[in-house]
């Protein structure tokens, strides 16, 4: 069986776009790190200076590759959910039910498969806004999709599978990116969470957790004390809201 | 409302910080009426667990009244009077309807965390750092309980706060390692360890059959309250060979279970001990598993090794081929409290056991900072504090 997860026959398009693996910005940023690290090594003519040379001679093979090669991201990730695979095939179907995957409304599909994807809060936030396909399905099955645009390319399949026993249903995804990025800022949005296998695997675990309990276990707004320097660089990646937006309530007798 | 937040090693500090509120719809919150120390909390204030941060709130043996519940509540209602496991579990994944509730799927925030650290999640825990869920803990006056209806276990009225709070944790958590040890007629259970686990293993060790208990410790005023359990003593410091000792005391059989209510921050004495320590200090290793290689080492053929205590890392030198040249069971983990919480209450109203009997310290959530140095240095014949969040200060 041959899974579709190609729009080319459609738009008539390439399969994945070639764009390469670093942008430009990064690209010469990486160059001339690296050239400055060659020379200053160079220079020096001591033990360190070499290695400062190596490191920067690295740097320039970086460069000139990631400009030459393509970058393709790709991830398998799969959780075991204790419903029948029907049900969580429908969950799943229904854009409405991925409204409410990832913590904050981080990640949105609605029914004519417009992808919003938002980073920050409030006005600050930035929204990318991207086109799903359903490319092939089977109900009860699996679902295959394609991008229908390359800011954000991406590809993949989610397949439903009876698990064994009365383990329930396995749910898996198997998929392919391209970053709207290079490495430096894929680097950097790993760092904080935005990691695309990343991504999928929190979304898929918020599946389970909602169809299994109902919610998505939660901390964000519960009581903390002084956070100090480290701490407060570390609510992102703990979730949790910054401080101005924790609303003081009092129960009782305080 | 005031919490117990830690601030760095060595270092707990009583802070006004914002009362918690529902945030899920299967929360509840509890006024909390006692709080308890534990041993564990020791690992925290010693700084020897990852991910916990500045500001977080300490403490998971709690109990109160439950003051609101969220939409989907309905077992737990306002008013109620309850004691809180200190894991969470959803009740409804593979591991809950397994009775594996500490490996619960679905209440670790964090379970990436713990996925790259041990390839698997467990289930949350209430104030043992952001791997294990970052939830607020129960030193403090309130506490938000999610899963409120699976976990809370209802006390009826004329139980005294002090002979329940501790179905919290450390009655079940010595009640299963004693369930753990497999306990037939005749058995001799040698437990090492008498912390507060450790006397409760003790006493669940007899309520399971246990012919005799041997408790091996070194602080005088634990071995006699062990010893006033009903179990033969040993201190360590005063035997040259350990293993010999319980070989003497068993006439060459061996204990039939051995049990670690130690873990980590070991004493011992000796090389092996020197070496756990220097290891530990260069940070070269997270754990000292002192105990872990004596357990194994003096458990008979074909016995069982029992570990409540807890470990953290990479466990170095364990004398495995020992474990298999004698075909020893070995079994531990968190607590699975929801198989046990009710079925030890009964023990309670029945009498069979007065869990009080194990606390030395009665505070106030003011004198906490203090409370820890006393417990952690084992000074003052301390062996369990508990705290009243709503007294005033005693030490003040």
């Amino acid at each position: 069986m041959t899974i579709t997860t190609n729009l080319a026959p459609k738009y008539g398009k390439k399969e994945f776009s070639r764009r390469h693996a670093a942008t430009n910005l990064e690209t010469v940023i990486t160059l001339s790190a690296g050239a400055a690290a060659s020379i200053y090594g160079l220079v020096r003519r001591d033990w360190f200076g070499a290695a400062f040379a190596s490191g920067g001679g690295y740097l320039l093979y970086r460069g000139v590759s990631d400009l030459r090669r393509p970058y393709k991201g790709r991830a398998r990730v799969a959780f075991t959910i204790g419903k029948t695979p029907e049900e969580v095939y429908d969950y799943v179907y229904n854009p409405e039910n991925w409204g409410h995957l990832l913590r904050e409304p981080m990640f949105q599909v609605d029914g004519a498969g417009n992808v919003t994807i938002r980073l920050g809060r409030g006005e600050e936030g930035v929204e990318f806004k991207s086109r799903v396909e359903i490319t092939d399905q089977r109900p009860g099955d699996y679902i295959a999709w394609a991008s229908a645009d390359e800011m954000f390319e991406h590809r993949g399949v989610l397949r439903f599978k009876k698990a064994p026993g009365d383990r329930g249903t396995e749910l898996s995804i198997a998929f392919e990116y391209k970053a709207p990025a290079g490495p430096i800022a894929r680097s950097l949005a790993a760092l904080v969470g935005l990691d695309p296998e990343q991504l999928v695997r929190e979304g898929l675990r918020q599946i389970k957790q909602l169809m299994e309990t109902g919610e998505i276990p939660t901390t964000a707004g519960q009581p903390i004390g002084a956070r100090g320097l480290k701490g407060t660089a570390e609510r992102v990646l703990y979730h949790e809201r910054p401080a101005a937006e924790m609303q003081p309530q009092s129960l009782a007798g305080d | 409302m005031k919490a117990l937040c830690w601030q760095g090693k060595n270092k707990v500090d009583v802070e006004r910080v914002n009362d918690p509120k529902i945030l899920n719809p299967r929360d509840g919150i509890v006024r909390i009426t006692r709080t308890a120390i534990c041993g564990s909390d020791l690992h925290l204030y010693d700084g020897y667990i990852p991910t916990l941060e500045p500001g977080d709130v300490l403490g998971h043996e709690f109990m109160g009244e439950v003051v609101d519940t969220g939409s989907e509540v309905s077992r737990v209602k306002k008013g109620d009077r309850v004691v809180v496991p200190f894991t969470i579990a959803c009740g409804q994944c593979y591991f809950c309807k397994h009775n594996l509730w500490s490996a619960c799927d679905n209440t670790n925030p964090n379970a990436w965390m713990l996925e790259k650290l041990y390839g698997y999640s467990g289930s949350g825990l209430f104030g043992y750092s952001h791997m294990m869920g970052g939830y607020a803990g129960g030193q403090a006056q309130f506490a938000r309980v999610p899963f409120i209806d699976v976990g809370a276990l209802k006390i009826p009225d004329g139980l005294n706060d002090e002979d329940v709070l501790f179905l919290s944790d450390i009655f079940p958590t010595g009640y299963m390692a004693a369930e753990n040890c497999d306990i037939k007629p005749g058995d001799v259970v040698a437990i090492w360890g008498c912390g507060p686990v450790g006397q409760f293993a003790i006493r669940s060790a007899f309520l399971l059959g246990a012919e005799r208990v041997i408790a091996i410790d070194r602080v005088h005023e634990r071995l006699k309250m062990a010893r006033a359990g009903g179990a033969e003593i040993i201190d360590y410091e005063e035997v040259d060979d350990l293993v010999e000792e319980l070989k003497w005391m068993t006439a060459g059989r061996g204990p039939d279970s051995c049990m670690d209510a130690v873990g980590l921050e070991a004493h011992g004495t000796g090389v092996a001990a020197a070496y756990d320590y220097a290891k530990q200090r260069l940070k070269l290793a997270f754990d000292r598993p002192t105990v872990v290689r004596q357990v194994i080492q003096a458990c008979r053929k074909g016995g069982v090794v029992s570990i409540p205590g807890v470990y953290g890392g990479f466990l170095d030198k364990i004398p495995f081929g020992a474990a298999f040249g004698k075909g020893l069971i070995l079994k531990m983990g968190q607590t699975h409290m929801h198989n046990y919480t009710e079925k030890l209450l009964k023990h309670v109203e029945q009498g069979d056991i007065k869990p009080s009997f194990v606390i030395t310290h009665r505070l106030s959530l003011d004198d906490a900072p203090d409370a820890y140095r006393t417990f952690r240095d084992k000074q003052d014949e301390c062996i369990k504090v508990v705290l009243d969040p709503w007294a005033q200060p005693v030490a003040a």
